[in-house]
């Protein structure tokens, strides 16, 4: 059971291969997306003349939205179409030839960009913290292996929506809706506890929270124990569902798949 | 080994008018064509044989090599190859088996081959010895050892060709399927190619399925033919018989002041039409030739028989 090593090694050789100017771009994004929030939400604190809004102070909302892009980035791992593509082109057909599950060979180079975007989220974090004290360090860990199962959850998600394409013509629109639905509701965009309660009360119930809002409140300290070791079982039964429906949805398409492009 | 009984294949796709107006109205009303790209076909092939499978564009080799890999479902028939049914996918059959495509690489772009290669003993669980010997036959045989340490998409076609096939055939499959391997090489490429796979049927006796459009592949090669149109076999046999089936023919080119025509007759009627060619035309050049082994086949292709 070597392969699944050898397979990501493989495509972090990839990754590396196509981002010489890797550290350039990830500070500076780092760095822009640090200066909007900070200014932005300066300015909406500065109106309100609170210290702290449904329990954040501007030191947390910035780090908030400075996990966030990172986060969102080892969720969607792979860009859109990492299924969807290779279907359309006939380049899937290499997982058919191989004696290998495809499903497991995608999990893999999936979650090794996750992977990877983990390391810059511990990069950034500890950058943060090391000049504005915001949080501990005790958090992180667990904040990041958080990420990664969501990264799992939301990739199962994804994989629905791709294999789709062996129906339609088109699924790009689709899985960015999706993607939008999965942040927004996932407190991407803006903390949860700033929604209706009702709505609150009701997304408890769905798998956005556990995609987001769980993982970045983990690294920032914010959950405490009970509510982390919950949220990863559920996020564990949403992951097990969706990679379920997955493969009877793969099942059913196999039928369809017509190896283009020879 | 392998074994087809009665395999058809239907693809349906989608039409649309060109343009925007088509495109809107295949939102509403979806148009689809049926094409029936295997019209059940009976085959049997045994250890050891490799068979030529040829056709015009179109005519389904590339259908039934699919199906027979395991990638597509058939839409009716049955087909084993080892005992196993292809699109089950099992992976004790899938460890005996390649696929070789001239027009789609498999092995990583991004990764040298070296790299690949050791992706691929995982994958296929070959131990260190047979990956070691078989990497260093391959090489040597194939001569691409100077290229197996550059990135795959930087190589020449005819380079890449080279790595495919050491990647296909890493883990000695002992079924392979090669569909158009010389596709846009170069002639001394093409002939490196072809001696290749002669020298490692010889030496491992696979059963392999081989498409091409180049005759001297299959002249090389295949000691069997399979010939397709339209989705059926017209031949199946020998190809020395393919030429002995114009045995009695001859091919006459006549040249006159205004043209040049070329035509078949029987052997026993050369003597008779070329006097009456003579004394009917002002001719320049005539040429009488036994119909080459191309002139039988491509008529075949065309008519779905000899002549
Ligand atoms: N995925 C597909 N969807 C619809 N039609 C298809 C599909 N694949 C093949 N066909 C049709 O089936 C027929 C057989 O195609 P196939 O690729 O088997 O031909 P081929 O003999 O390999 O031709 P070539 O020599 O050009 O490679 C063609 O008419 C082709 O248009
Ligand atoms: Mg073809």
């Amino acid at each position: 059971m070597n392969w699944w090593r050898h397979i990501a090694a493989a495509e972090l050789r990839k990754i590396l291969a196509f981002r010489s100017d890797f550290w350039v771009t990830f500070i500076g994004q780092a760095l822009v997306q640090l200066l909007i929030a900070r200014a932005l939400w300066q300015s909406i604190f500065a109106g309100s003349e609170a210290e702290v809004m449904n329990g954040f102070t501007l030191e947390m909302m910035t780090l908030y939205y400075l996990i966030v892009p990172i986060g969102q980035k080892m969720l969607t791992g792979e860009n859109v179409g990492f299924l969807s593509r290779e279907i359309y082109d006939g380049t899937f057909s290499r997982y058919l030839i191989y004696p290998l599950s495809f499903f497991q060979y995608k999990a893999i180079t999936y979650l090794t960009h996750s992977a990877f975007y983990g390391l810059q989220l511990i990069l950034i974090f500890t950058a943060y913290n090391f000049f504005v004290k915001t949080a501990g360090f005790s958090t992180l860990l667990p904040g990041t292996l958080l990420f990664l199962m969501a990264a799992f959850a939301y990739m199962s998600i994804a994989m629905i929506v791709e294999l789709l394409s062996l129906w339609a013509e088109n699924i790009w629109s689709l899985m960015v809706l999706v993607r939008f639905f999965c942040l927004f509701f996932g407190g991407g965009y803006l903390p949860l506890t700033f929604f209706p309660e009702e709505l609150q009360r009701v997304l408890v119930y769905t798998p956005f929270p556990y995609l987001v809002s769980l993982p970045v409140r983990t690294t920032m300290g914010l959950a405490p124990p009970n509510e982390i070791v919950h949220g990863a079982l559920v996020l564990v039964a949403w992951a097990i569902v969706f990679y379920f429906i997955a493969h009877l949805i793969w099942r059913r398409g196999q039928y369809k798949y017509n190896g283009v492009g020879i | 080994m392998i074994a087809v009984k009665g395999l058809r294949k239907t693809f349906t796709t989608h039409i649309k008018e060109p343009g925007l107006a088509g495109s809107l109205r295949a939102l509403v009303k979806r148009e689809t064509v049926t094409k029936e790209a295997l019209k059940s076909v009976d085959l049997e092939i045994q250890q050891g044989e490799i068979i030529g499978l040829i056709g015009a564009n179109g005519a389904g080799k590339t259908t039934l090599v699919k199906i027979l890999a395991g990638i597509v479902h058939p839409t009716a028939g049955e087909a084993t190859v080892l005992g196993f049914k292809p699109w089950e996918r099992n992976n004790e059959y899938r460890r005996q088996m390649c696929l070789i495509m001239g027009q789609k690489a498999q092995v990583w772009w991004d990764l040298p081959a070296l790299d690949s290669f050791l992706l691929l003993k995982e994958i296929y669980q070959i131990d260190d010895r047979l990956y070691r010997e078989n990497v260093e036959f391959l090489a040597e045989t194939l001569m691409v050892k100077d290229h197996l340490k550059t990135q795959v998409r930087k190589l020449s076609l005819g380079e890449r060709m080279k790595v495919e096939l050491m990647a296909a055939l890493l883990h000695r499959p002992r079924v392979i399927f090669l569909d158009e391997p010389t596709i846009g090489l170069d002639l001394s490429a093409q002939k490196a190619v072809r001696e290749f796979l002669k020298s490692y049927q010889r030496e491992f006796r696979p059963v392999t399925i081989l498409t091409s459009h180049y005759m001297e592949d299959i002249k090389e090669l295949c000691p069997r033919i399979v010939i397709m149109k339209e989705g059926s076999f017209v031949y199946d046999g020998p190809l020395a018989e393919v030429q002995r089936m114009l045995g009695d023919e001859k091919c006459l080119s006549v040249t006159t002041r205004e043209r040049t025509f070329k035509f078949t007759i029987a052997r026993t009627e050369l003597a008779a039409r070329t006097a009456e060619i003579f004394a009917q035309n002002d001719v320049l050049d005539l040429n009488i030739q036994d119909p080459s082994i191309e002139d039988v086949i491509e008529s075949i292709m065309k008519n779905g028989t000899a002549l």
